[in-house]
């Protein structure tokens, strides 16, 4: 009976350590502020993430100064920030649980898409092994592994959402190229045709007689 | 003896309900929160390839007066424009489907027209894709597996997808390096056409011009 119990403790014990790993990572359009929220359950667990803006259209060339990131704490203290970055990494412990809030602020009026991917890891400590003793050290391995393979995935989701920023930049670059040509050589077409109708122009019998 | 069996019982129950997809019950700490402002839609998006496994669920969240929660409206979207799912005044609802199609979701939520409140409404989003979306307690059943080996049974799926994602980014990359090079020969090659219409409408100026002199006896 006591070993039925032990064994459905350990069980329950390694379930609930796995699923505390959570991961979110999705797009949003930034118009002014866009604030997402999320709960960390333990102190001390490392925050990591990415974000990177992708939709951006750069029309006169010198480029958006990016936007501005922050992570508030559930006191209300900024924790994290990062000022004017077109995409970036980020990771840092928490210093307590609660309801964090990361928040995109957009200076510039045209709207950005952000794409953001936030992990919460916990591993367990020596206070959570000598709490349980149904934990044992593989745990804590077993965490860190899973753990080190979650930043893999991340830097992954992170190399996406630039590639898919640069893809975004080589087709405008494209299509720009082709507009901007034909419109080059009609507008020549155009200049050189307004040239001969005012040569013809100065030459006509009812401008200039005889002038020239 | 029997109040001792009863708490024994009673904390795998609470465990086994906060893991499993009960998230109405008892709201687990596996998704992220988003405002949903009084007016308008807020939409998330994620670009997603074919063949991937999405699984949603969406909540309202008011603590303010848990007995008339406010309704949304959700609709999700794939690339071609298909309704993948459409719910209306509900406080809660989750979202399956396979991918068919390569490219953006957009999943949008609005609030339904009866709550005139102008206050700004909590919703939570669990939205996971691929790997993230297997359900692991079936395999635990269906294979008779638990403990250690489930979970590096789960370690080894990770690690499967990240060797998919890899080869998934590099024919992306290879994509986008052709696209690339067919913008530099193009720009090469407009380069020089605009160099030949400059000359060609020189010419033809300049052989009008003479015509035109000629015939009007100038030269």
């Amino acid at each position: 009976m006591e070993k039925i119990w032990g064994q459905t403790w350990a069980l329950m014990g390694l379930l609930l350590l796995n699923s505390v790993c959570n991961v979110s990572s999705l797009s949003v359009t930034v118009n002014d502020v866009e604030c997402v929220y999320e709960y960390v359950i333990y102190e001390g667990d490392t925050i990591t993430g990415n974000f990177v803006v992708v939709d951006h259209d750069i029309f006169w060339g010198s480029d958006h100064p990016g936007i501005d990131f922050t992570v508030t704490s559930p006191g209300g203290n900024t924790v994290h920030s990062l000022k004017g970055t077109s995409g970036d990494k980020f990771e840092f412990k928490a210093p307590r649980n609660g309801m964090y809030k990361f928040c995109f602020h957009n200076p510039h009026s045209t709207p950005e898409t952000v794409s953001f991917y936030i992990h919460i890891g916990h591993i367990p400590t020596e206070h959570d092994l000598a709490k349980d003793e149904h934990l044992n050290p593989i745990n804590v391995k077993i965490a860190e592994l899973r753990e080190a393979l979650e930043s893999v995935t991340a830097e992954q989701k992170y190399l996406k959402a630039r590639d898919t920023r640069h893809r975004h930049t080589n087709e405008s670059t494209r299509k720009r190229v082709i507009g901007y040509a034909v419109g080059e050589y009609i507008l020549l077409t155009l200049v050189s045709a307004l040239q001969v109708i005012y040569i013809r122009h100065l030459f006509s019998k009812s401008v200039a007689y005889n002038r020239v | 003896m029997f109040s001792g069996g009863l708490t024994a019982c009673f904390w795998p129950i609470i465990l086994v309900l906060c893991l499993t997809r009960n998230t109405y019950i008892l709201p687990v700490a596996e998704a992220i929160w988003l405002t949903i402002p009084s007016s308008g839609t807020k939409c998330v998006s994620e670009e997603i390839q074919s063949n991937v496994v999405v699984l949603a669920d969406y909540y309202v969240i008011d603590e303010n007066n848990p007995d008339q929660i406010p309704t949304i409206s959700a609709r999700v979207t794939s690339p071609f424009g298909n309704n993948l799912h459409h719910n209306e005044n509900a406080t809660h609802g989750q979202f399956a489907f396979t991918t068919s199609e390569s490219g953006n979701y957009i999943a949008c939520f609005w609030k339904d027209g009866s709550h005139k409140q102008d206050s700004e409404l909590t919703l939570g989003i669990d939205w996971k894709i691929g790997i993230a979306a297997k359900d692991w307690d079936s395999v635990a059943k269906k294979e008779k597996i638990e403990g250690v080996e489930l979970v590096l049974r789960r370690l080894q799926g990770t690690v499967e997808a990240i060797r998919g994602n890899l080869v998934y980014l590099k024919d992306r990359e290879a994509d986008m390096r052709e696209v690339s090079e067919i913008t530099n020969a193009r720009v090469a090659w407009f380069s020089i056409a605009s160099l030949g219409v400059c000359i060609v409408v020189s010419v033809l100026q300049i052989w009008y011009l003479k015509r035109y002199f000629v015939k009007k006896k100038l030269i």
